[in-house]
């Protein structure tokens, strides 16, 4: 229990230290949120109007104390260009984001541990020489490139995918849920997730490879070899579990960073996300929004960091926190 | 004569000492500072910075330091429009848009002094005779009198060269010609097809209905009382009506208003074409169009809209289908600026919220109308954001479009929006930013696609900073400006797709377009021989100030 509330302790100086970075970071830097507005009729009044309106004609510490007042109640004010609610907005695109990163998330782990493991079994041979290699190819090649080349070939030429968006042109649906659901959004979803997950599965796989390798000189192993088990049973039902612990640590963060999105994906693909969003928010000097989606992320990684030091605690009784 | 010092002759020294008795000893001037041209990424605009990299090229050429420097676009602007004291040139770009047409809005705010300090004159030019020009042809209703007041303000500005204007550069569309029928695009000066009357008389060749087009910038906000940028008034005007429209051929003509009389020079009646509705079905009556006028004054709900009414001084409904507007002066953009720019909304839909509003802190611009009701010839169905927005026809409306839907498609990836083109996933490509080459090799190749191309109102040029010496000096800034050909611009920077400029006036407006302000006299010797008038030297390679003068605002 101790070690519970500490946690959250930590957790909560975590997420206001970052409310705080974020506030003094943005105001700091140069730029001005008024130059998204320049027009040729744009007087002097009327950018000391927007000034007022951002709230930006206060002194900064005022400010500050608004921000996190604000915060506490969970409101994360407006956006300075769309003029709605930064919540709202957040939550409308956020969706798209994750499903597209956790599908991707999902694809990459299943293959790089079975990947990984079989690799791992294949050592020694030719198999192993060239995969390495490749799989080192897919991690350091970019991913706009990557997701240009598959355009190029799946959507161009061979037309087997959409070139772009989460739905057809005109297409409308009487609810998210309804619109994540249907085929065309998953035919939609097919090329970007493959992109990415062709980029995560990596990870996954050298991790599992290396767990793998350390684990089949266990000795627990050479006790399942002289019980005359199987090579295939050795390798997916002992050696595997034990190698997947660090594996699945890195899934429950993998799944913190879905939610900041992707945004050289999202723009390759012209996927509505929330990548995107937090870019354009950056670039544009849109305080709220910026702050508002950063914040978020922060809040789900902090999260995500801790369900993984627990998940790993729960699946390995071997690893224990706070005084026994 | 005798030779006394390696070819000095003793005449020469005789002379050579007379003259520096008779002259005053004037230090020589300092070098020059360091000059940074700003620019935005190459990345972001590839054209102007090649541009700026031939002009950097030519001023060092004639004795100068010069550096581009690429920054984002916010930077940039940040420091050309808030810093207004610690930059010396820039690369920038007027847009072209259909209010453009008329000359007022350019012609006025970017060289009257009284936008200097903070609006769009941010080059810091004051010449009390452009001023008078200016104020001039905004209240000079005489056609004739005005285009020579037009023509003689650009004249002025050719003179004093404030902006180094550049080139007008060709914008490129596409269309599948075998989804719309070529011949139904409809070219407006300066903006090419994409237009309101190409959207309202395109007409489909076959089964596909829907009009695709592509934007490579998201969408703000689809509200009426809100200017939110660019894309996003594409979709304002399909929706909501205005008294008046800017027809193809760059003039404005009645359009929700049926007839217009010039009662005196300050007072215009409007007679209000009859049979119109909102989308909701209620009829458009003379009170929603005083009310459409009347809103963006009252307050502070539509600060954007307010400088566009702030000049009628009162609007009334003479009977049920004219209204009357007085104005505070004679406007000669009037129709243009005001009546084609305010949109007609309905009083019963916007009234109880405006009063709703006056007691908030927020205003109308943060309003989101659910169902945006408008008069228009599209009626607002979806807007999902970051993906599309779709409008259906209006088939109540006396000008119907053909077309069963129009859907617009953010897609900020231009090669990506270049395949759809070719998949049928977008029809009209009404927001190409890559190189036109590419596009005219895929037309070319794909044989379905129909390329059209035009000048744009819009212009590129590299503005002077005329606050600081020696940018304040007419005769440095014509050197520099006339240092660089425009045809290497239009053939280096654009690749052709571009005319040479030497005016804010595009030549796609020949009613107003001064096209004696266009050949000049350009080249390395044109720029020394200015430079030379106005006493800068060339010593040991570096161009320095005048005799006596000394930098005062190094950096």
């Amino acid at each position: 229990m101790g070690f519970f509330l500490r946690r959250l302790g930590y957790t909560v100086f975590v997420l206001w230290a970052v409310a705080s970075i974020l506030f003094f970071m943005f105001r700091l830097m140069p730029g001005d949120p008024r130059t998204a507005f320049i027009d040729n009729t744009f007087t002097a009044e009327q950018q000391q109007q927007l000034l007022v309106q951002f709230g930006l004609d206060k002194p900064l510490h005022v400010q500050y104390g608004v921000f996190m007042l604000n915060l506490v109640q969970g409101e994360l004010g407006t956006s300075f260009r769309y003029k709605r609610p930064v919540l709202d907005m957040i939550l409308e695109v956020l969706p798209n984001s994750i499903v597209l990163t956790l599908t991707s998330l999902l694809i990459a782990y299943a293959f790089g541990v079975v990947a990984g493991a079989f690799i791992a079994w294949q050592r020694g041979t030719w198999i192993e020489a060239v995969t390495i290699p490749i799989v080192l190819t897919t991690r350091a090649a970019p991913e706009f490139w990557l997701g240009m080349v598959f355009l190029a070939i799946f959507a161009f030429s061979l037309g087997w995918f959409p070139s772009g968006g989460a739905v057809t042109p005109g297409a409308q649906f009487d609810s998210t849920w309804a619109m994540m659901f249907s085929a065309d959004f998953l035919h939609h979803l097919l090329l970007p997730a493959f992109t990415l997950a062709l980029y995560l599965q990596g990870l996954p796989l050298l991790l599992m490879r290396s767990n793998m390798l350390e684990v089949m000189g266990d000795e627990f192993v050479t006790m399942a070899r002289m019980k005359g088990l199987s090579e295939w049973a050795i390798v997916m039902r002992h050696a595997a579990r034990n190698a997947l612990l660090p594996v699945v640590t890195a899934f429950a963060l993998g799944i913190g960073f879905s939610v900041a999105g992707n945004v050289v994906i999202e723009t390759v693909f012209s996927w509505p996300g929330i990548g995107r969003m937090l870019v354009d928010a950056v670039a544009a000097s849109d305080y709220p929004l910026a702050q508002g989606a950063f914040l978020l992320i922060t809040m789900v990684l902090v999260t995500m960091n801790f369900v993984a030091d627990l998940l790993y605690a729960v699946l390995d009784p071997r690893v224990t926190y706070g005084d026994r | 004569m005798m030779k006394l010092t390696g070819g000095i002759t003793r005449s020469v020294l005789l002379a050579s000492a007379a003259l520096m008795i008779a002259s005053p000893a004037l230090a020589e001037g300092d070098p020059i500072r360091p000059i940074t041209i700003w620019a935005r990424t190459q990345a972001a605009n590839p054209q102007a910075y090649q541009a700026a990299q031939l002009i950097a090229q030519a001023w060092q050429d004639l004795g100068l330091e010069v550096e581009v420097r690429g920054v984002p676009r916010t930077q940039q602007s940040d420091l050309v429009w808030y810093k207004r004291d610690e930059w010396d040139t820039t690369m920038w770009q007027m847009v072209g848009r259909p209010e453009r047409s008329d000359p007022d809005e350019l012609v006025y705010n970017l060289f009257h002094s009284s936008t200097a300090e903070s609006g769009y004159n941010f080059v810091g030019y004051v010449n009390p005779e452009y001023d008078k020009v200016a104020e001039a042809q905004r209240v000079e209703m005489d056609e004739a009198k005005r285009q020579e007041l037009v023509k003689q303000s650009q004249a002025i500005i050719a003179e004093d060269q404030p902006y180094m204007l550049l080139v007008f550069p060709t914008k490129v569309f596409a269309i599948d010609k075998t989804v719309w029928k070529p011949e139904s695009m409809v070219e407006q000066p300066g903006l090419g097809i994409k237009n309101f009357w190409t959207f309202v008389n395109a007409e489909p060749v076959g089964e596909q209905k829907d009009m695709i087009v592509n934007s490579s910038d998201e969408m703000n906000a689809i509200n009426p009382l809100y200017i939110s940028g660019a894309t996003d008034s594409w979709v304002t005007e399909l929706i909501w009506d205005r008294l008046m429209r800017i027809g193809p051929d760059g003039l404005p003509q009645p359009w929700a208003a049926e007839s217009y009389q010039w009662l005196d020079p300050t007072t215009i009646e409007l007679k209000i074409r009859q049979g119109m509705k909102w989308h909701d079905g209620k009829p458009v009556t003379v009170d929603d169009v005083v009310f459409s006028f009347e809103a963006p004054a009252t307050g502070d709900e539509a600060p954007m809209y307010k400088p566009f009414v702030e000049g009628i001084t009162s609007i009334e409904a003479v009977d049920d289908r004219t209204v009357r507007m007085k104005l505070a002066q004679p406007n000669a953009a009037f129709l243009t600026s005001s009546l084609a720019k305010i949109n007609l909304i309905p009083k019963h839909i916007w009234e109880p919220i405006l009063a709703d509003l006056v007691n908030k802190p927020e205003n109308a611009e943060q309003y989101v109308e659910e169902s945006r009701v408008g008069s228009g010839p599209f009626k607002y169905a979806d807007w999902t954001l970051q993906q599309q927005v779709v409008l259906e026809a209006n088939p109540d409306h006396w000008s119907a479009p053909k077309m069963q839907r129009w859907i617009l498609r953010i897609i900020p990836n231009v090669e990506a929006a270049l395949g759809m083109l070719r998949s049928g996933e977008v029809n009209f490509m009404s927001d190409y930013t890559g190189d036109p080459q590419i596009l005219l090799d895929v037309a070319q190749e794909d044989g379905d696609l129909e390329i059209l191309d035009s000048v744009d109102i819009g212009f590129q040029f590299l503005a002077f900073n005329l606050r600081h010496a020696p940018f304040d000096d007419p005769h440095f800034r014509r050197a520099l400006s006339f240092a660089v050909p425009r045809e290497l611009m239009v053939a280096a920077a654009w690749n052709g797709y571009s005319v040479p400029s030497n005016s804010i006036i595009s030549p796609a407006l020949p009613f107003w377009y001064n096209e004696d302000v266009l050949p000049i006299e350009t080249g390395e010797e044109v720029a020394k021989a200015e430079l030379a008038k106005g006493g800068y030297e060339l010593i040991d390679g570096q161009l320095h100030y005048p005799d006596g003068v000394t930098e005062q605002h190094a950096r």
